[in-house]
């Protein structure tokens, strides 16, 4: 035996033979698995409502298209948005079709206009006479300068859900509120101490200063704004810092009406089972979330719509999002377009949603679709989808700003520190407040400024 | 005349020279490829403005230029170091205390409390986590209802997640790590001479005397590498506040209170797409730490001349 190969041989003592073993089993084992062929145009989405929903039409679609079979996978929401993300910066694969929430989708928008990784769907909408039978505020949140970038699955018009229960056995009639100052007025007499121990229980509305997107909304309602129409920031316009200066005397001092039952927890639930808080910013999707999760509340509550800031005023905001997205890099970018139109345009799929969810459809020719007429126990009978239809063309318009997200979490810190400037120094009145609001919103203001100024991309000309 | 002494027949290796590359080879292309290629990369990115990898701009260093002026990078490195004192401050004595009374020969059931202060750390970090989040929470969290069942003048309402937000995070950390350091601290305390501590006893030290003249010095070098941990650790918070206040709709906890950082770190490049920056922020943390780490060596060896 040669030398070399014999001091080769010396190599090989048993445990690196195991080693090379279980090198040579694992491949064998990886190359023998089956891997499932792929169909070509796969479909993401991370809501599984939508997925029982979407199902029957799938199927359908895929025996109607050989050629254009559809996949759909359920995928967590944080892993949606990490693989949509490194798609579009590093070119990893992405779905072809893809339900995209709304903290995601700004974030695509951060780059050129051109560099977004979604198809512009501007030009498609047009031509096809889809634009106009879309609800005009619901596509703010998927418009970056000026470029439609999905189609919306909703509207999420948002409503004021009340315990019925509490507010019939104190005799309280809720057609005397039309603003927010009737709203707790009417109902001050539910703000009680209901364990005797001299500290007020019940509140009369679920809200928080550490809770962003609540801010937002009423914000919204108000007509107020953190980003302008060319999605610039704009906390220190005037009107901002007097919605803010109200909204923290609803927190805290004399005037104080809220308590914060966090939706997403069980135990935040439960005091709203308990009567703690009478009401709750309902978007419809939390109508159907508590039919879903909250069985207990069935004919104890009913919806009407939000109080307004002023007689007269807006009677809805809205709340949360989802888009439907066509990914550019796709190899069946017709496919997608057809498929995409399918299961949202469709009557049928807008019936099974609603149902299911409570969600409406974005789509004015579905709105007559005599399932949102259906009286629904839940709330005490009301025909909850016709209720949250007629709000709908009155949603207030969104920004689709990447730093939406970081803005509005600026937005409650405002709140928060205006919330304890007024603890500290005892101040009741939103007069009282509007100068130290001013102050912390155009700190705010200057920040944003700043950040957004560094983004070469955004500032760039179009 | 002495003859030459011939040379010893060189015998051949047992393994050919290229052996030991071979077997280290797998590791170093992990390192190569995980470690020392992205962190070479960061340090590009952090001089870059970038969309991806074929959307870039040169900055230079306007990234650095831009955190020296950050408000929120520096009340995010102020929230970190407060975390860090409060929690090396108090963690530290805890988990001494801890393995002192476990020390002592006369205890019994030493294993059983051994495992009870081990016991959290056995517990993920994110289970923890929302475990902490549900006790704060107010009227329903465990904390308020207890308190308030004992003493009725405790507000069920009080708000730890809104206003106590350092102390309720510092407390979770206690509550996760101390049992943890506890067991370097035991093993430390096992290795003091017996001899050592009987000697200066028969000289006529008392117990504290002992500790801080014997038992304190012998164990020196591994709390000085557990105050490196907990310091690093603390540094690097992050999965602790992001999952305890994440449910609020702001993970950086009212008025940016809990935010760390590396959540900021995760903010800028994860939530503003923001890269660059995000690199300049992880480079700054990454020198902050060699700092820390150096400075406790040059004191360790310091104290050993």
């Amino acid at each position: 035996m040669p030398a070399r190969l014999r001091r080769l041989l010396t190599f090989g003592s048993p445990g690196v033979a195991l080693i090379a073993l279980l090198a040579a089993a694992a491949a064998l084992i990886l190359w023998l698995v089956p891997v499932a062929p792929r169909e070509p145009t796969q479909f993401w989405i991370f809501a599984k409502q939508h997925q029982a929903v979407y199902r029957d039409l799938l199927v359908r679609w895929n025996r109607a298209h050989p050629g254009g079979h559809v996949e759909m996978s359920l995928v967590n929401g944080a892993v949606l948005d990490q693989r949509l993300l490194s798609g579009f910066l590093t070119g990893t694969p992405v779905a072809d079709v893809m339900e995209v929430e709304r903290s995601i989708a700004g974030r695509a928008f951060t780059g050129p206009i051109a560099d977004v990784g979604f198809v512009d769907l501007t030009e498609r909408l047009q031509a096809e006479g889809l634009l106009d039978g879309i609800n005009r505020p619901s596509l703010s949140p998927w418009t970056s300068r000026g470029h439609i970038f999905g189609i919306p699955h909703d509207v999420h018009p948002v409503m004021l859900m009340y315990r019925a229960d509490l507010v019939e056995a104190a005799g309280i009639d809720v057609r005397q509120i039309e603003t927010w100052d009737d709203y707790f007025r009417v109902m001050a007499p539910l703000r009680q101490d209901l364990d005797g121990d001299g500290r007020v229980d019940r509140d009369l509305l679920n809200y928080s200063a550490a809770d962003p997107y609540g801010t937002e909304v009423l914000l919204l309602q108000a007509g107020g704004a953190i980003f302008d129409a060319a999605e610039r920031p704009c906390f220190d316009r005037p009107g901002n810092a007097a919605i803010l200066a109200r909204l923290a005397t609803w927190l805290t001092g004399s005037h104080r009406v809220s308590r914060f039952a966090d939706i997403n927890t069980a135990s935040g639930q439960q005091l709203i089972v308990d009567g703690l808080v009478v009401g709750v910013m309902a978007p419809d999707w939390l109508a159907g979330t508590f039919k879903q999760q909250i069985p207990g509340l069935a004919g104890k509550v009913r919806l009407m719509p939000l109080p307004a800031w002023q007689r007269g005023g807006r009677r809805t905001s809205v709340f949360g999002g989802t888009m439907l997205a066509l990914a550019k890099t796709s190899r069946t970018p017709e496919v997608n377009w057809e498929f995409a139109k399918a299961i949202y345009l469709s009557r049928e799929m807008a019936t099974a949603l609603y149902r299911s969810t409570c969600i409406i459809s974005p789509f004015k020719a579905n709105w007559s679709d005599p399932a949102y007429d259906e009286p629904d126990p839940y709330f005490r009978g009301q025909p909850v989808g016709r209720l949250y239809v007629g709000l709908a063309p009155h949603v207030p318009e969104r920004t689709s700003s990447p730093f939406n997200m970081l803005a509005t979490r600026r937005l409650a810190n405002c709140l928060t520190a205006l919330v304890a400037y007024a603890e500290d120094r005892r101040v009741d009145e939103p007069a009282a407040l509007e100068a130290e609001a001013q102050r912390q919103l155009a700190a705010a203001q200057r920040e944003f400024t700043a950040l957004i100024a560094r983004n070469v991309f955004l500032s760039a000309p179009p | 005349m002495t003859p030459p002494v011939p040379a010893a027949p060189r015998s051949a290796p047992p393994f050919p020279r290229w052996a030991p590359w071979f077997f280290v080879a797998p590791w170093l292309l992990g390192f190569a490829t995980f470690v020392a290629w992205p962190l070479g990369r960061s340090l590009v990115l952090s001089c870059l403005q970038t969309y991806g990898p074929g959307t870039t701009v040169y900055v230079g260093l306007a990234n650095f230029r831009y955190l020296l002026h950050d408000e929120l990078f520096w009340k995010a490195l102020a929230n970190t170091v407060r975390f860090t004192l409060g929690c090396v401050g108090v963690q530290l004595p805890v988990a001494l205390g801890l393995a002192l009374l476990l020390n002592r020969p006369s205890l019994r059931g030493r294993a059983w409390f051994r495992l009870v202060f081990f016991a959290p750390s056995l517990v993920g970090l994110a289970f923890a986590a929302l475990l902490v989040a549900l006790m704060f929470e107010r009227r329903t969290g465990l904390v308020d209802a207890g308190l308030h069942s004992l003493f009725s003048s405790w507000d069920p309402d009080f708000p730890w997640l809104e206003q106590y937000v350092m102390t309720a995070l510092i407390l979770a950390a206690v509550w996760l790590y101390a049992g943890f350091n506890m067991v370097y601290f035991l093993a430390a305390l096992q290795g003091v001479s017996p001899e050592l501590l009987e000697a200066a006893a028969i000289d006529g030290a008392g117990p504290w005397q002992r500790f801080w003249h014997v038992t304190l010095p012998e164990i020196r070098p591994v709390a000085g590498l557990v105050v490196l941990m907990s310091v690093a650790g603390s540094f690097q918070l992050f999965e602790l506040p992001y999952l305890m206040f994440n449910t609020t709709g702001d993970p950086a906890g009212p008025d940016n209170s809990a935010l760390t950082v590396v959540m900021y770190l995760y903010q800028m490049g994860f939530l503003s797409g923001d890269l660059g920056y995000a690199s300049a922020i992880g480079w700054v943390l990454a020198v902050l730490l060699i700092s820390l780490a150096l400075l406790q060596r040059w004191l360790a060896r310091r104290e050993e001349y």
